[in-house]
């Protein structure tokens, strides 16, 4: 029986690669850079998602680093969160489409709609994510941590060109968001630092490899940081909430909860 | 349907329809405000919201409902999930190899999706309804794989891609046989396929709804009812986000819409046959459904 409304085959499937991170950090033009530098040896396509219409994918096209029948577009409407992770439909349709209709794609970028610090992807919709900050949004930023500055799997320190008029220390900055990141990567990018763009390719072009490798495991930046609760005696520890963890509620006070013998030693960093 | 005793056909028919009609179903609905957007871009204040409604649940609605309630009947032709998995079917097979109650529930399904988008003149209200029916389709598949009612709709999607000028297909220009817009197979060129256009048509929300509904064992006015629920709840949800208003307020107009709800299931949940499905329009909809296709800043596609 011939399928004839096909979800993608295995062996059309592309590596989808999140693009998230705070309104005008530089994710569109992270991705226009990827295009410009990979367009002539991957197979690429862009999904962008907007609150209003289509204006990053216009940005894009007319960019004129991709064919713009490769670059797409899908409006969140009033809720970008939801359409990146709690309802992924519109934008997996999306990818869907552009995989059938370029078969194959090596790489499928998706944008985030620009949205505060918490918004990460789902890993139903992206198989790894980058997250942008920028040297503009002061050096404070990477340090304060947040699901996808902590576990995104690259983490992009943008527009290090701007550092000196912003004041911002970006070895600094790149040193405590490495520290918030446990030592997951970190890259201070300028489009003007030809070096940093290509420690960007390369880190693509590696993840690319591991994933066809099936060595790559998508993982899950999470809708909430990992947190300190301290109890009255200074004590403390650190866990995160893993989804369908029902036992914490998300407004809790954190002075008075775990103070049993279940908590464990600060040090422990423990996971509940 | 009676053929599987051990099954709490009830229970599962209720679960499936408070899923069915959750706002955290995975099907894309976040995006929608049943039109309430561009009517209040037009001038309609909102507190008309409840009349709204009841326009809807007269016109544009009452057609969704009925073609999900005959999308569910001829859907049920196509028969049961077969014990054996991967067993041939025990009734009669045609030449393809297609059991003779799924071809006939294709057909059937065919015919309603083409009586519901000649019932729906609006372009812009065709395509969001394609795009919604997508969403649910992609559920259906995955929570229904290999249910016989889906393997019909799919051949439905054959037979409206080869009905002259076919939902979903833009008309046939010259040199267009229906072999270059023929489906299977069509997918798997290597060469890839560049044209947006030459996908399969797309079934409507209402057709893949009511295919839903055979798969879910859910009763024909249970589906019209959720048509009707679907339709006010998604009103008064997107009112929140465009007007200041207290969201126990919304709330009561959905419960005020009962009766309109109730009224619109029993007009049409004896409805079998595609050509009884009425064709009630709401001009006011449509233009508003079509300006706003075209209208950049908004917070709703539809
Ligand atoms: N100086 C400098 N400016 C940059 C760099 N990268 C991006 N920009 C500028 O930053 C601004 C925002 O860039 P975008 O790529 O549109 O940012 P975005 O994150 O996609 O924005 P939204 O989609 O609106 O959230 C633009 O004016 C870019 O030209 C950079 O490396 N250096
Ligand atoms: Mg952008």
């Amino acid at each position: 029986m011939p399928d004839i409304l096909p979800e993608t085959t295995p062996d059309t499937r592309s590596l989808r690669l999140g693009v998230a991170g705070p309104v005008g950090t530089g994710k569109s033009s992270l991705i226009a850079l990827l295009c410009r530098e990979l367009s002539g040896v991957l197979q690429l396509g862009v999904i962008t998602n907007d609150i209003y219409t289509d204006e990053d994918a216009r940005f894009l096209r007319s960019a004129g680093v991709l064919d713009p029948e490769r670059i797409r577009a899908v409006e969140t409407g009033a809720c970008p969160h939801t359409a990146i992770r709690d309802d992924v439909t519109a934008n997996l349709l999306a990818v869907e489409d552009l995989e059938e209709d370029f078969a194959p794609l090596d790489v499928v970028l998706v944008e985030s709609g620009g949205d505060n610090l918490t918004a990460t992807f789902s890993p139903a919709l992206v198989d790894a994510q980058i997250f942008v900050l920028d040297v503009a949004g002061g050096g404070d930023v990477a340090r304060k941590g947040g699901p996808g500055i902590a576990r995104a799997d690259l983490l992009v320190v943008n527009k290090t060109d701007l550092a000196p008029y912003v004041g911002v220390d970006v070895p600094r900055m790149v040193l405590d968001a490495t520290a918030a990141r446990d030592g997951a990567p970190v890259l201070a990018l300028s489009r003007l630092d030809r070096e940093s763009i290509d420690a960007l390719t390369t880190w693509v072009q590696t993840l690319l490899a591991a994933h066809r490798a099936g060595a790559h495991v998508p993982q899950d930046p999470g809708p909430m940081a990992p947190h300190f609760h301290a109890d009255e005696d200074g004590n403390g520890f650190l866990h995160t909430h893993e989804e369908g963890d029902a036992s914490h509620a998300h407004d809790h006070s954190h002075a008075d909860e775990h103070d049993g013998a279940a908590a464990e030693p600060v040090a422990a960093a423990g996971r509940d | 349907m009676s053929a599987m005793p051990e099954v709490d056909g009830e229970g599962r028919a209720e679960l499936m329809l408070a899923l069915l009609a959750d706002a955290r179903l995975p099907t894309g609905g976040h995006t929608q405000s049943a039109g309430l957007e561009p009517a209040l871009r037009a001038g309609m204040p909102a507190a008309q919201v409840p009349d709204y409604v009841r326009a809807r649940l007269a016109t544009v609605t009452r057609v969704e409902a009925a073609t999900a309630v005959v999308a569910r009947h001829v859907a049920l032709a196509a028969g049961p999930v077969p014990d054996g998995a991967g067993s041939p079917p025990a009734g009669g097979a045609s030449s393809a190899g297609v059991p003779d109650g799924v071809a006939s529930a294709a057909r059937g399904l065919a015919d309603t999706w083409l009586a519901w988008t000649a019932r729906t003149p609006s372009s812009a209200l065709r395509e969001t309804s394609r795009r919604l029916g997508r969403g649910y389709l992609r559920l259906l598949r995955r929570l229904s794989e290999g249910h016989p009612a889906v393997v019909a709709l799919d051949e439905a999607a054959v037979l409206v891609a080869d009905a002259p000028r076919a939902d979903g297909v833009p008309d046939p220009g010259a040199g267009a046989t229906s072999a270059a817009r023929a489906v299977p197979g069509a997918g798997t060129d290597p060469g890839g396929r560049a044209a947006t256009g030459r996908r399969a048509p797309q079934p409507p929300r209402p057709v893949v709804l009511g295919v839903t509904a055979a798969c879910a064992g859910l009763s024909a006015r249970q589906v019209a009812r959720l048509v009707g629920y679907e339709d006010v709840q998604t009103v008064a949800a997107a009112t929140l986000k465009l007007e200041p208003v207290d969201p126990v307020v919304a709330t009561g107009w959905v419960v005020a819409a009962q009766p309109a709800i109730d009224a619109l299931a029993r007009a049409v949940a004896d409805l079998t046959d595609p050509r009884a499905i009425p064709a009630h329009g709401a001009p006011l909809v449509e233009q508003w459904a079509e300006l706003h296709s075209r209208t950049t800043e908004r917070l709703f596609s539809a």
